[in-house]
């Protein structure tokens, strides 16, 4: 069994990944690659959905943020889906990243504001 | 060569100008030396000998008795229709290269199509389709048939290097040779397919079962497999994990023996975990595996059970397919789960396999087994499980169990049926939690499902075992990432609880390393966040990190 996994889809311009099982030290990386991987230069931006992730750690939370800059370099936005009640909002909670980095409740609520972002620019 | 003076008198046989086809004779009255070659070959003790050694003991025995200089044994290969040399002496060669006569071609093949005895006085002015025949220097041939209740089996023929003229007493003594042969040869040959088919049947049953179970946090597990004492048979056992930490176990039992049972039962085996790791409950599992064994070409049925364990709270889901109900023992109330079999996989298609569900307390064991295991002519299989139940109520170690199972309930004389059982124990949680690793981050999943489970033993709430649980997670990985060369090398996690606070210690072999970058701070800001007391002792022996927090206020 994988620890965890990521899936891909298209709404509204951006990619959704969505992350399940568990992100340590031992697959952070590989996530964080195949997510930029997939991403074209044709998306809009990122959203990465943790709602339904168990667990996440320093090391996840590395990835996230070197993804952060990847996509900026290249124009592209990011938006962050956890979930107040969510595992992986514990370890966002406890290194401090939530007061720092937007988050949604939900995809939908990221979508918006990511579309409501490139009507502004 | 020729000893004709030793020997009784012969009338010659009939020669033609190139080969004589000829009846059979009568043995006529022999000499005490004919009854000693005769005798030896019906001695019984051939009949002990492997194919390979029954024919060569055999041949020699012809050649002594009839002093030619070659004899060789060609096999009827029905598939292809050819005669295909599988003994000879004076004539390795011939079954060194693997000579092949067509049926009704040369000198073998018209015996065999024939099925009468040929003598070929002048190898050459006859059809001789062999070339090493005539290259060995063959000058006369005697042939006969090999047939056992009207089949034809091969052919056996004698030769010599010296024009000879064979005699009826020659003919006579390879006729009681090819009579003594042919039985002989067709059931060695049934046994060594029998024997081969059993051997394959075998080592298919062996690479369809599980090489090693999976080992997982707060479960320990054992299992058995028994051949029947004369031939495998379909049972099956297996364990899988599922994602979340779930593990999957499995047991069944193909109707039916040998080469195809086993190979039906890898079949099974296969589909029910490639369900299973879709994602599909127990029930569901068994009722995909039953629509895969209706599709399946040949008619077939077995049985099957089905169980998804979460190792994290010890709550078992059971499903079965007309298998028997697992036990659940080594607590304080041994039980047989009470499930509603759905019918065998293959009986006919169904839409619904009802499931179980039991929690398995710390130290308690759920345990599958086949029929083999209790089937006892006479004895009802309730009253059979019963006994097995009395007898393994008590058992808290999973190797004891299966030891005491195989020990006690598999009769001295062998099985009948084969014998599978597969024994998962939701393992006693210790007061106090001591694990060591090798410094790898693949081993931090595990890590954490170990400690998440102590801390809920010790009182932990849910958050305080997801916040706790991080906290441990960073310093493990710290030991992993940052605390070592890439030499291989080894970490400890030790946890107690004492008056209501949770100490948490991990250690490594070691120098600690002030953290790198943003990530390596990050690290230290969970821990520091999540646990009340945080400190890091370095020495020269290596780094650990002590944590502690209070579960209650």
């Amino acid at each position: 069994m994988n620890l965890g996994d990521v899936q891909f889809t298209r709404r509204a311009g951006m990619l959704v990944a969505e992350l399940t099982g568990e992100i340590d030290l031992s697959n952070a990386e590989s996530v964080g690659q195949a997510i930029a991987e997939t991403t074209s230069n044709l998306d809009a931006g990122v959203v990465l959905d943790l709602s339904a992730l168990r667990y996440l750690d320093s090391a996840g939370i590395q990835f996230m943020f070197r993804l952060r800059e990847q996509l900026r370099t290249r124009g592209q936005s990011f938006a962050l889906v956890i979930p107040a009640q969510s595992a992986s909002n514990d370890a966002l909670r406890l290194a401090g990243v939530t007061l720092h980095v937007e988050t949604f409740e939900t995809q939908r609520d990221a979508l918006r504001s990511a579309a409501a972002d490139r009507d502004d620019g | 060569m020729s000893t004709e003076d030793s020997r009784f008198p012969d009338r010659p046989l009939p020669r033609g100008t190139g080969q004589a086809i000829l009846p059979p004779v009568e043995l006529e009255i022999a000499p005490s030396e004919q009854v000693r070659l005769l005798y030896s070959l019906s001695d019984p003790t051939l009949s002990e000998l492997e194919l390979d050694e029954f024919l060569d003991e055999l041949l020699a025995r012809v050649q002594e008795a009839l002093s030619v200089d070659t004899v060789a044994i060609l096999l009827f290969d029905e598939a292809s229709q050819q005669l295909v040399a599988r003994a000879a002496r004076g004539l390795e060669e011939e079954v060194e290269r693997g000579v092949r006569i067509p049926i009704g071609r040369g000198f073998a093949g018209r015996i065999a199509s024939e099925r009468v005895a040929i003598f070929i006085a002048d190898v050459d002015h006859a059809d001789i389709l062999n070339p090493i025949l005539g290259q060995r220097g063959i000058r006369s041939l005697l042939g006969i048939p090999l047939i056992v209740e009207g089949s034809l089996i091969g052919v056996l023929h004698v030769g010599s290097l010296t024009p000879r003229e064979f005699g009826q007493t020659d003919l006579a003594v390879l006729q009681v040779a090819a009579v003594r042969a042919a039985p002989g040869i067709e059931r060695a040959q049934l046994l060594s397919a029998l024997r081969h088919e059993q051997r394959v049947a075998m080592v298919l049953q062996r690479s369809l079962l599980p090489k090693q179970l999976v080992e997982a946090v707060g479960v320990s597990v054992g299992a058995r497999y028994v051949p029947a004492s004369d031939e495998v048979g379909g049972d099956w056992y297996d364990m899988f994990e599922l994602d979340g930490g779930r593990l999957g176990i499995a047991i069944g039992d193909v109707v039916g023996h040998g080469l195809r049972a086993a190979a039906l039962m890898g079949q099974l085996r296969t589909a029910l975990q490639a369900y299973a790791l879709q994602g599909a409950d127990p029930g569901r599992t068994l009722v995909l595996v039953d629509r895969f064994v209706q599709a399946l070409p040949d008619f077939a049925m077995a049985t099957a059970a089905y169980a998804v364990l979460d190792p994290d709270t010890g709550r078992v889901r059971v499903a079965s397919a007309g298998h028997l109900p697992p036990l659940v023992v080594g607590g304080d109330t041994p039980r047989v789960v009470e499930l509603i079999p759905a019918p065998p996989l293959g009986a006919f298609p169904y839409g619904h396999c009802s499931e179980h569900e039991t929690t398995l307390a710390p130290g308690e064991t759920l345990v599958f087994y086949t029929d083999g295991l209790i089937e006892r002519p006479g004895i009802p299989l309730t009253q059979s499980i019963e006994a097995m139940l009395e007898l393994l109520g008590g058992q808290t170690s999973v190797d004891d169990l299966c030891h005491l199972a195989i020990q006690q309930l598999v009769p001295v004389e062998g099985l009948r049926d084969d014998v599978a059982l597969i024994a998962i124990q939701n393992s006693p949680v210790p007061d106090e939690l001591m694990l060591e690793f090798p410094a790898e981050p693949r081993v931090l999943s595990e890590a954490r499902r170990a400690l998440r489970r102590w801390l809920r033993h010790v009182g932990a709430d849910r958050d305080q075992a997801a916040e706790i649980t991080l906290a441990a997670s960073e310093a493990c990985a710290n030991a992993i990432e940052h605390a070592y060369s890439p030499a291989p090398a080894r970490f400890t996690l030790h946890a107690r609880a004492h008056a209501g606070e949770v100490t948490l210690t991990v250690r490594d072999g070691g120098q600690w390393r002030e953290p790198r970058g943003e990530h390596r701070g990050r690290g230290l800001t969970i821990m520091k966040a999540a646990m009340h007391e945080v400190e890091a002792n370095s020495s020269s022996r290596g780094t650990e990190i002590v944590m502690r927090r209070r579960l209650h206020p």
